[in-house]
């Protein structure tokens, strides 16, 4: 704002009296304003039912239709017609007697075995080893349940490995501390078992090897067996060839020895079967502390569906067994899970004993005939389903064929048993283990009921997961067999919740998927190679980024892609509230409906899709999607973690590493620097592709039309809530583009102004000033000074005046508006001393009609004017009236600069007045567009303001009006930067916002007075360059800066926090630059101009309040209070600059 | 005024310069990586130098179970590229073994399959079944050979077939032994026996029928066992050779001691040199192949490393120009008859560091090629 009002001090207005000017913005019948509210107040009617709808659309539940073959998964499932089938009599039942041979050579060797020193005695109690994976949660769940019941525990810790036996050491410190707290003693497994494959020469070539080498293998063993304060260790080796059994017995004595050194023992686990013989039992007695004997996977994997541990089966072999060492040396390992033939694709899945019920609960097996049963001869319960068209047989254990089994070890006088495993298990074992007798009747009755847990049951295969969180008790009639064996029949199979898998697809069927998408850098070139290669794939996009980058969402799914929901801001399911899950679905669903009119249908939760999820708790959200709002959960099992940029080679790698695990691959496309991620991709698809696999798309792992995954959105129901969803977000994205759009725009045009004015100014600065005729102008002048309650001040600044170089005439006529202090004396006494001096006064009426009453005084052409606080320096005046020879020249800026610099507000606007006014001028002058003359110092012909029709009063700047009026006639304005002269500042933010506001509603009525010169082709640089200069940066700008600054808030908060600060950096810097320009110029410390930085930040909610109260002044239609003061003060004085 | 980023020029600007890089990486990224096996009409070139190597890598029990992921082990344990990848295709599961010659193709390597005409179940020594070699000629399985054929032809890359391979042996059902032996065909001079004979009626039978069907990207290799059983005149290679113009290669399987019963160990260079001699006799150009070799881990009898390196030793020796091909038998199996069984015959590479290391150094020589050549088909004259 420019205008130095005339009435900085003042506050009344005068109005010439007969002839009402009207006050511009003036509404004298007060209609505009109560219309106005009336027409705002319907259009925030309007916004804010517009808001409710669009929320409202946003918020209702999307009618996805679940694709049918996800509907149909319940009815996929059915009982086999052969399900009558009785678990079999055992095939392997007599393979024992092959080994029953043996025996006399064995009888003999009993006796002294059972006289050998080192026997294991019973301990407190019987051993009861639980077998224990990490990577199941059940496992912990269930050995934290049932830790009274349990001695020993047996995880997965050594592996032997490679040709040149490796031993591998992974162990589980969660386990390792909760058994050492419950008093469990940990014997970890050393198996050969490395993924899926046995590894023999691993163990053959140890037992083979340099005795140095055995020993540095017992070293390590032993080792790590105290570090993890274990009790010793359990060998379980398989596969290996018998042709070396001396040489295993010569090394498991070495062992032996070793951990007996260490006060730990050795275990050794004994396969029941084919493979009996492998070891010599006999010589491993002497000094193997128990013998773990397997009574379970009689039937396993490569077999044809049976039994897994018959009860004969177990008999026989207990028969063998008791040829070999004391019985007491013995633990017998039961079974305690399920195994799942898959008949049809030759794959057999060990599961639980509650997934065998799940899958026969929801197969509908026949429970009405005795079909299903835990009976003689094996003691295993058998059935037959279906899922889709391959074939099923489940082979379960239970608590009665673990009672059975168990009953068998007692009688056996074994020391103890094994569960293999914890997780697996019915979970009444542990009823039959703390029963004192189960085969009572109140014992059979609680081992028939079977009672539903929350435990997480699976069914089928594949990472395309649907939740049935119900749960049903089952049955089953328990009775008591001849002989006192436990049998049952099952009546009722109850119901734990589910997971449903789907999509495992066919072997070599895989499809990738990225996550966090879509992405302006990383996204087109996945597309780019998806789109050379011909593979489809799936994207799970984030609400936010699709709705930034539509255009991209739009490629995904023109390119033959799919396209799933992964929430709108990437937010974790586990920590927010089902309405803000609610909402974070519909915005993402609403959004990719407006851009690509498909609704998706499926979901992936951020965080964690590689989990499985475990427990009740995490299932929830899932349901939530699924049940509530329809969606197809999608998981995955190949997880390269590329996100967190391991390399591409390493991406490679492990998608290498986990193929065999699953099939979904998971990859991202944003969030980051995924450039390893575009490398690896390639090569992973090359991978793929010589691996055999086929990349199919997710509905064709589903087995549907990719259009019923993502069905149209034309068709159906919903369409008005997609419409307003879709309308909203349109109209969203259109005012963030709008605004960002003009943020270019005004930065761009800031610039080429800041370059413009530095230009104009450094020129003008150089040149001495054109057009001067006389450059001794020595014409008599008029000084004009209005004074109201100047007493302080007055003298100085007329002795100021006074005290000049000027050599012509002239006279300084001071008007006195009715001061109530000693101005008058002050003035007299200056004026007693020079004649130069008069001193006119009136009432008070104000200073525009002193300064008018000052005018029809005036003896000379050339009139300045002066404000009563200002001060001349000696050559002011001279400079300030030397562009008034040139007779076309019609008015003079003199060169304002701030005396008082003892606040910072004062010294701000030093600075302001240098660099911002002053430099304005200097660069306006040559193209004669400076929009204001400043009241505090300037100079006029008379004739000029004659021709103007003299001082109006319909404003509050008439130093802008006049200014403007000027060029309208024609006269050329200058800018006299030697006629400097000292000025008084506010000096509090509270008189500052008071003169700003002034200013600002001035210079919005003369701009609205004289909006046609604006872009008018008559006034080439005013109408085109300084007065939308004005309009742009002072008012328009500035009014925007509240709302800017919202912005630029939200965008530190959400993101695009770096490029904001460059794009300030480089604003300071121009804003510095020309501080710097004027500072120079002016001869001021360059240092000065440093203080830009911390005004601009201090002015701007100062300003942006003074233009918005501005604006609102004048759309209420002039002000009351202003009004009355402009009518009622009318002085005599009038008129003089009506002539 | 305070200036923004734009983010949607910035946007503009990554979406523009990720155009232009992946447009100039496509030409990279799109190259195929089998482009090198992709000439049609090809087969394996014969190196002047060197001769290439192989491996059959324990697909299971019926030979069949290709995977990338044993094939690559298998690599990375050895630490050579295979050129040549064999795997079997019996006849009893009345399939062309598609996605194993492609994927082993895709990998760079060429496919040999033993292309064994016999049914389930799997066991040596049974006789002859439904595929017995009377029956081929008979015709009563044109219907699949043609089958087979068709799809060989259209997969159209280089590939080797053994058909009925060591039929010299007395094992197989289609072994001239079990298929007619000895017996004298009247009124022959010299006179021809039952057993070869009906062996090569059925071999051209097989070989006109695949041709027939434009299968021409099959090269046959005619495979013996090292050494007849019985190594009667009658049983000898040359009575099996069906004429230099119903196969490419001549080959033959070489073992060492592979069950403990053997109770004697053999060393290697025997076992090659004189059935190399016998085949280069049945004519003069056709390049020699290894087609199986191996030895089990017998610390009792040998020192299975020693006969490794033997071995790599033997076959690059100077006198041996025309061998070309060698491929190794790498298994594991647990025996079931007799004296030897539930113990193993280890033939794998790795049954102990040591024979894996013999065999990483003995492989490493550049003298066995690790990567096929392939070179155009002279069109039929």
């Amino acid at each position: 704002m420019d205008g130095h009002g005339y009435f900085a001090r003042t506050h009344t207005m005068i109005e010439s009296g007969g002839k009402p000017q009207r006050f511009i913005f003036q509404d004298p019948q007060g209609r505009r304003w109560p219309r106005l509210r009336r027409v705002l107040a319907v259009w925030l009617l309007l916004v804010v039912a517009a808001l409710v709808w669009f929320i409202w659309a946003i918020l209702v539940r999307p009618e996805l239709k679940l694709p049918r073959a996800l509907r149909d998964m319940k009815g996929q499932l059915r009982a086999a017609i052969k399900s009558a089938a009785k678990a079999p009599g055992d095939r392997n039942a007599l393979n024992w007697q092959k080994y029953y041979e043996q025996t006399p050579a064995a009888q003999e060797r009993l006796a002294r075995i059972r006289a050998q020193a080192r026997k294991p005695k019973p301990q407190n109690g019987r051993i009861r080893l639980a077998f224990y994976v990490d990577w199941d949660p059940g496992s912990f769940a269930s050995l934290e349940e049932h830790a009274a019941a349990i001695t020993h525990v047996a995880p997965e810790w050594f592996t032997l490995d490679k040709t040149d036996s490796e031993l591998t050491y992974d162990p589980d410190p969660k386990l390792a501390t909760f058994a050492a707290t419950r008093g469990i003693s940990v014997m970890p497994l050393l198996d050969n078992l490395a993924g899926d494959e046995w590894q023999p020469e691993a163990v053959e070539n140890l037992a083979n090897g340099s005795a140095d080498k055995r020993a540095a293998f017992i070293r390590e063993l032993v080792g790590d067996v105290l570090r993890a304060k274990a009790g010793g260790v359990i060998i379980n080796w398989e596969q290996v060839d018998p042709v070396y059994r001396d040489q295993y017995t010569a090394l498991l004595q070495e062992l032996a020895d070793g951990l007996h050194d260490s006060g730990r023992e050795l275990w050794f686990m004994i396969a029941i079967g084919e493979d009996f013989n492998t070891f010599d039992i006999e010589a491993l007695a002497d000094f193997v502390d128990r013998f773990v004997a397997v009574f379970y996977d009689e039937n396993s994997d490569g077999d044809e569906p049976g039994p897994i541990a018959a009860k004969d089966w177990i008999e026989g072999w207990l028969g063998v067994i008791a040829n070999f060492g004391d019985p007491e040396q013995w633990i017998g390992a039961l079974g305690a899970y399920a195994f799942d033939w898959n008949t049809t694709r030759k794959k057999t899945e060990t599961i639980s004993f509650k997934d065998a019920m799940s899958r026969a609960s929801y197969a509908g097996v026949d429970q009405s005939g005795d079909v299903t049963e835990t009976a003689a001869p094996s003691y295993n319960a058998q059935f037959d389903f279906n899922d889709g068209d391959e074939e099923h047989t489940i082979s379960f254990l239970d608590a009665l064929s673990f009672y059975n089994a168990r009953r068998l070890m007692l009688e056996a006088k074994f020391a103890g048993i094994g569960i293999n495993r914890l997780g697996t298990e019915d979970p009444q074992i542990w009823d039959v283990l703390d029963a004192r007798d189960a085969t009572s009747k109140a014992a059979q009755k609680t081992l028939s009921a079977l009672k539903a847990t929350d435990t997480i049951t699976h069914v089928g295969r594949g990472e395309i997961v649907s939740v049935d969180e119900n749960r049903d008790d089952g049955s089953r009639v328990v009775s008591l067999d001849p002989g006192g064996w436990l049998s049952a029949r099952y009546t009722r199979f109850p119901t734990y919740p589910i997971l449903y898998h789907q999509g495992a697809g066919g072997d070599h069927e895989v499809a990738i998927t990225f996550d966090d998408g879509p992405d302006p850098e990383w996204t087109p070139k996945i597309l780019d190679i998806l789109k050379t290669r011909g593979v489809k794939a799936c994207f799970f996009l984030v609400g936010q980024n699709a709705e930034d980058y539509p255009g991209l969402v739009q490629r995904i799914v023109d390119e033959g892609h799919e396209i799933g929901n992964h929430t709108y801001t990437h937010a974790n399911l586990a920590l927010m509230s089902p309405f803000r899950m609610k909402l974070e679905l519909n915005m993402t669903q609403r959004v990719i409906e407006s851009i690509t009119g498909r609704s998706i249908t499926l979901f992936r939760p951020p965080y964690n899709a590689d989990s499985t999820p475990g427990t009740i708790a995490e299932l929830a959200p899932l349901k939530l999607a699924q049940d509530d709002l329809g969606y197809t959960v999608v998981l995955e099992k190949i997880d390269p973690q590329d996100w967190a940029q391991p390399g591409a080679d390493e991406i490679v790698q492990r998608v290498k590493d986990l193929r065999s695990d699953g099939n979904i691959i998971l990859l991202h496309d944003a969030g980051g620097d995924r450039s390893e991620t575009v490398e690896a991709l390639p090569r992973i698809i090359d991978y793929l592709e010589v691996r055999g696999d086929r990349i199919v798309p997710l509905s064709q792992l589903l087995n549907i039309p990719r259009d019923e995954l993502m069905p149209l959105t034309q068709s159906g129901a919903q369409r008005v809530e997609r419409m307003v969803a879709g309308t909203g977000f349109k109209l969203w994205h259109g005012i963030v583009e709008l605004f960002w759009s003009f943020m270019i725009f005004a930065t761009a045009v800031v610039v080429a102004r800041t370059l413009l004015i530095a230009w104009l100014a450094k020129r003008h600065h150089h040149r001495a000033p054109a057009g001067i005729a006389d450059p001794d102008n020595a014409a008599p002048v008029s000084v004009i000074i209005a004074a109201f309650n100047e007493g302080k001040v007055i003298g100085r600044t007329l002795r100021s005046v006074l005290d000049t170089d000027y050599t012509g005439a002239f006279e300084l006529l001071v008007i006195d508006d009715g001061s109530h202090d000693d101005t008058v004396a002050e003035v007299e006494c200056v004026a007693a001393a020079d004649p130069r001096v008069r001193l006119l006064r009136q009432q008070n009426s104000g200073k525009s009609a002193a300064l008018r009453l000052g005018l029809s005084q005036a003896e000379h052409d050339t009139i300045v004017f002066l404000d009563a606080d200002t001060h001349f320096e000696s050559g002011t005046l001279r400079a300030l009236v030397r562009p008034l020879s040139n007779p076309l020249v019609g008015a003079v800026s003199g060169h304002a600069r701030v005396g008082n610099l003892r606040t910072f507000v004062a010294r701000c606007q030093s600075l302001e007045y240098i660099c911002g006014f002053n430099l304005d001028r200097r660069a306006y002058t040559d193209w004669n567009c400076i929009t204001v003359v400043p009241g505090a110092i300037s100079a006029f012909r008379k004739s000029a303001i004659a021709a103007a029709g003299g001082l109006s009063h319909d404003t509050l700047a008439e130093d802008t009006d006049i200014t403007l009026t000027l060029h309208r006639l024609g006269y050329r304005i200058e800018y006299a930067p030697d006629a400097v002269a000292w000025t008084e500042a506010p000096e509090t933010f509270r008189t500052l916002a008071k003169q700003r506001f002034r200013w600002a509603f001035g210079t919005m009525q003369c701009l609205w007075k004289h909006r046609d010169l604006v872009f008018n082709p008559r006034f080439l640089a005013l109408g085109w360059f300084s007065l939308p200069s004005v309009w742009f940066f002072q008012i328009a700008l500035v009014a925007l800066t509240p709302f800017v600054d919202a912005i630029l808030l939200y965008s530190v908060l959400f993101g695009h926090a770096t490029a904001i600060w460059f794009y300030l950096v480089i604003f300071f810097a121009l804003d510095l630059f020309l501080a710097s320009l004027a500072c120079w110029m002016e001869g001021e410390r360059l240092r000065q101009a440093f203080m830009i930085i911390p005004m601009r930040l201090a002015y701007r909610p100062l300003l942006a309040w003074v233009i918005w109260k501005s604006i609102f002044r004048a759309l209420r239609g002039a002000i009351v209070g202003w009004g009355k003061l402009e009518r009622t003060g009318t002085v005599g004085a009038r008129g003089a600059a009506d002539t | 005024m305070l200036k923004f980023e734009s983010p949607n020029v910035v946007r503009f600007a990554a979406i523009l310069v990720a155009a232009l890089l992946s447009g100039c990486g496509k030409s990279g990224s799109a190259s195929d990586p089998n482009s090198k096996l992709k000439i049609q009409n090809s087969k394996l070139a014969l190196p002047t130098q060197g001769c290439y190597t192989g491996a059959y890598i324990d697909f299971g029990d019926t030979e069949d179970g290709v995977t990338l992921e044993g094939i690559e082990k298998f690599e990375q344990m050895v630490g050579k590229h295979q050129a040549i990848v064999a795997s079997s295709s019996y006849w009893g599961e009345q399939t062309f073994p598609n996605a194993n010659v492609r994927l082993i193709t895709r990998h760079g390597s060429i496919p040999l399959i033993f292309w064994s005409p016999w049914d389930r179940p799997y066991v040596e020594g049974r006789g002859p079944d439904k595929y017995s070699l009377t029956s081929i000629i008979a015709g009563d399985h044109d219907a699949y050979i043609d089958r087979w054929a068709d799809s060989a032809r259209d997969f159209g890359q280089p590939m080797i077939v053994s058909f009925a391979n060591e039929m010299n042996g007395s094992w197989f059902p289609w072994s001239g032994v079990l298929s007619g032996g000895d017996k004298q065909i009247p009124d022959t001079k010299p006179p021809k026996f039952d057993g070869p004979e009906t062996f090569k009626k059925a071999w051209r039978h097989v070989v006109e029928r695949v041709r027939a069907r434009h299968a021409t990207n099959v090269q046959w290799v005619l495979h013996l066992m090292n050494y007849s059983m019985p190594q009667e005149e009658w049983n000898l290679a040359a009575q099996y050779y069906p004429g230099s113009d119903y196969c490419d290669w001549l080959g033959f399987s070489l073992y060492g001691s592979q069950f403990p019963s053997d109770g004697k160990w053999a060393p290697f260079f025997p076992l090659f040199d004189w059935p190399y001699t016998e085949l280069t006799l049945l004519d003069p150009t056709k390049p020699i192949m290894v087609c199986e070799w191996g030895v089990g881990e017998l610390p009792d009898l040998g020192d299975k490393a020693e006969w490794i390196r033997d071995g790599f030793r033997v076959m690059k020796d100077a006198k041996f120009p025309r061998l070309k091909a060698i491929v190794f038998w790498h298994e594991r199996w647990q025996n079931s008859d007799g004296e030897d069984a539930g113990k193993y015959s280890n033939l794998r590479v790795n049954s102990t560091p040591e024979s894996l290391e013999a065999y990483r150094q003995g492989v490493a020589d550049p003298f066995y090629l690790s990567h096929p050549v392939l070179e155009k088909i002279e069109p039929a004259p």
